[in-house]
């Protein structure tokens, strides 16, 4: 068969042709994947907040809520609660302190403050230094985690700065950007706790908190 | 042509990332473990042998003037599928490829193939040259990312060879990417040599 | 065999010749040496020891078995990049890992260019930034200071002077009063080197004295050095001027880190610097621009060896455009 003709109608043609047909595959493959990707994303998320605050039995995704931080950044409330009982909320939190750029994370505070467990969501710090937060502020050795410990009660800053924790050697920049991020969500959590619809609703044990 | 030595080139004679040094931003960017650099490579592969299949087909119908923007287009539409199975059936891949999947649109290679192989051969032989050429990459990135991990981190294909202190963080960053793509391609000509 | 002197004639030999060279830097380094035995005691021998004697090794081996070229190991020079690798390592450094700095600096930095000659970059310094950027927690813990020091790894560390003038600036405090900080050493104590930092480069009066040597046995001339220290001194001398309270003056910065060392002995290896001397004032100024412009705005608290590895990398077109005045020409008679 002979080659076709590059003439202007040919040309608009075959790539009208081409296009409509990319464009259609990639509607119907969408079509295809939208329900997978929505229950990967969900799953990841559950996954998350399973991690940093165990025993729920609703769906926190369900009933979550966002509010602003006084740094301005919008942080996502996850609620999660076994029966009507409100046992924790896992909260999306970031500062912009990070050795560079935006550090995300997911902490799991005890309606009284608490912190539960933690998990790093997304962050670019140096490899080997500031990624150990990953794990350091878990790991139960020295001063360094952060786990069981109440943001009021406990000064969780780096003892370089006077505070209780141990900042992952030769990381104290992504060390004090990490828990500023943990202050960010709780600071947001408690000051905003006794205007919550979810708070409000659940149970008496808010209380004392303010 | 012979349709064993068009697989085969792919892999030694013609390799795409030891010889024909084409496709160098994956190969520098995703290959800090192994099994990134295998998704990668696969991923390739896929887009590799469909692109060709498709454009060994309509390569009669396309204008010559139009054809570049034609194989880009095929090449995108079968980058996004990936993209797209990719996220929903293995999220933990996507996520660690990221922004590299939409660019094997840009990658050398595919185009390459397209356009010297693809719009000048059969289905056959266009299929065939996908696959070899594909898995040559996939090959040459795992290689590379096994390399990276295996001295950056101590393990290889997340198994732990080694404890983690001990591995040399530079081959995870970018500039071990370079060094150990340096020496591979160092080593490989040497073998050839002695061929 | 002299392949470091690429240039035209006259070819009377003035009895020059690498091996002399080389151990006249080393013996410029002596003093340097001595101070890094004093100040860090057992820990500065053994990394000094292990990094020249694995340096010598590597070089005798690739040569030998990779390259099976001719051993060249008794001109010295690999014996100077180890001696200059563990000059800018911590004293309290793990053995294994000084070995595979050496091995860097040696295979990567040297021989895969092809040896003595033909090195873009100073293999010392390749050596050492692959280090950095490998172990950043084992080479970011400074052992103190500590007269006839007799630990090795159980060292007691501490800040760098850079690094709490960094996070300190970092965290909002001004020069003025991180200058008075506990762990900041005075002016006087770190010309004379008690302050904590790689082995060889704290004490500044000892690595002035290898220079003077070395200028006057005409080892090096005095282009790099001046050009380098000076810019520097210049650069943030203006800063300083324009705010005192976030900028630390000229004498804090050239004390400080790797400025003298860099200036003195690592920028002015001969196979990686250019040949003329405008040129050596060019790379000269570029590294001490490059130097400050990390310090002060960078992520790295020092930026001497990066400096000095970038402006490395310019030496070809700076020998391109500046050449060296053949010998014999005439200046062109001006413009009637």
């Amino acid at each position: 068969m002979a080659k076709t003709e590059s003439t202007l109608k040919n040309m608009v043609l075959t790539l009208l042709v081409i296009t409509c047909v990319a464009g259609a595959s990639l509607g119907g493959m969408y079509e295809l994947t939208k329900g997978p990707i929505a229950a990967a994303k969900m799953a990841k998320q559950q996954a998350a907040i399973k991690e940093v605050v165990s025993g729920f039995d609703n769906n926190p995704g369900d009933e979550m809520y966002e509010l602003t931080s006084k740094e301005g950044f919008v942080l996502k409330f996850f609620p999660a609660k076994k029966g009507d009982e409100l046992i924790g909320v896992a909260i999306e939190s970031q500062t912009n302190k990070g050795f560079s750029g935006n550090i995300k994370i997911m902490v799991g505070l005890k309606p009284d403050g608490t912190i539960i467990n933690y998990q790093v969501l997304e962050h670019k710090e140096t490899p080997g230094l500031g990624t150990k937060m990953a794990d350091w502020f878990k790991t139960d050795k020295g001063n360094q985690s952060i786990l069981g410990k109440h943001p009021k009660n406990n000064k969780l800053t780096v003892s370089k700065d006077g505070g209780e924790v141990d900042a992952i050697t030769a990381a104290t920049i992504s060390s004090r950007a990490f828990l500023d991020a943990i202050r960010i969500a709780f600071e947001t959590y408690t000051e905003n706790q006794s205007s919550l619809p979810v708070a409000s609703n659940t149970s008496t044990e808010e209380g004392g908190t303010e | 042509m012979n349709q064993l030595k068009n697989f085969s080139k792919g892999f030694f004679k013609e390799n795409a990332v030891f010889t024909l040094l084409l496709g160098m931003c994956p190969t520098l960017g995703v290959t800090s473990s192994a099994i990134d650099g295998l998704g990668m490579g696969l991923a390739t592969t896929f887009v590799l042998v469909m692109s060709n299949l498709v454009v060994a087909l309509i390569k009669d119908f396309i204008p010559d003037k139009v054809r570049i923007p034609s194989f880009i287009v095929v090449i995108a539409t079968f980058v996004t599928i990936v993209e797209m199975t990719m996220q929903a059936y293995v999220p933990a891949l996507f996520d660690s490829l990221g922004l590299f999947i939409p660019l094997i649109v840009v990658n050398c290679l595919v185009l390459g193939r397209a356009e010297a192989f693809a719009s000048k051969n059969n289905l056959g032989s266009s299929i065939v040259d996908g696959l070899g050429m594909g898995l040559g990459f996939a090959m040459a990135l795992t290689m590379l990312g096994s390399i990276r991990e295996l001295l950056g981190s101590g393990k290889l294909f997340g198994t732990a060879i080694f404890p983690e202190d001990y591995g040399m963080l530079v081959f995870v960053l970018a500039p071990g990417a370079f060094i150990a793509l340096g020496y591979l391609i160092a080593f490989i000509n040497h073998v050839k040599k002695e061929a | 065999m002299n392949r470091l002197t690429v240039s035209p004639s006259p070819h009377v030999h003035s009895g020059d010749s690498v091996k002399k060279n080389m151990y006249g830097v080393i013996i410029a380094l002596v003093p340097a040496l001595a101070a890094s035995l004093y100040y860090f005691g057992l820990g500065a021998a053994i990394v000094t020891i292990t990094a020249v004697l694995s340096c010598v090794f590597f070089e005798w081996a690739i040569q030998k078995f990779l390259l099976k070229t001719e051993a060249t190991i008794m001109d010295g020079s690999a014996a100077l990049t180890g001696l200059l690798l563990a000059f800018n390592m911590p004293s309290n450094l793990p053995i294994w890992i000084i070995i595979i700095g050496s091995l860097v600096a040696i295979g990567i930095g040297k021989m895969s260019f092809g040896g003595l000659g033909n090195n873009p970059f100073n293999p010392a310094l390749v050596g050492r930034i692959f280090l950095l950027i490998s172990f950043p927690v084992q080479m970011t813990l400074w052992p103190k200071p500590i007269a006839s020091q007799a630990h090795y790894l159980d060292a007691e560390t501490g800040a760098t002077p850079l690094s709490i003038m960094k996070e300190g600036l970092a965290n909002g405090e001004s020069v003025s009063s991180l200058m008075n900080h506990v762990d900041m050493p005075s002016i006087r104590e770190l010309f004379f080197g008690l302050s904590g930092g790689s082995a060889g480069e704290v004490a500044a009066a000892a690595l002035l004295i290898g220079l003077i040597f070395m200028l006057i046995r005409k080892i090096i001339t005095w282009h790099i050095p001046v050009a380098v220290i000076g810019s520097i001194a210049v650069f943030t001398g203006i800063l300083n001027l324009v705010s005192p309270e976030q900028f630390a003056g000229p004498l804090f910065h050239l004390l400080t880190g790797g400025v003298m060392l860099g200036a003195i002995f690592m920028a002015t290896d001969y196979v990686s610097s250019p040949m003329a001397n405008k040129g050596m004032i060019i790379y000269g100024i570029g590294i001490g621009v490059i130097t400050v412009v990390i310090r002060v705005f960078g992520a790295y608290p020092e930026g001497v060896s990066f400096a000095i590895l970038i402006m490395n990398g310019f030496v070809p077109l700076i020998d391109k455009y500046v050449k060296p005045k053949r010998f014999g020409e005439v200046a062109k008679p001006a413009k009637a």
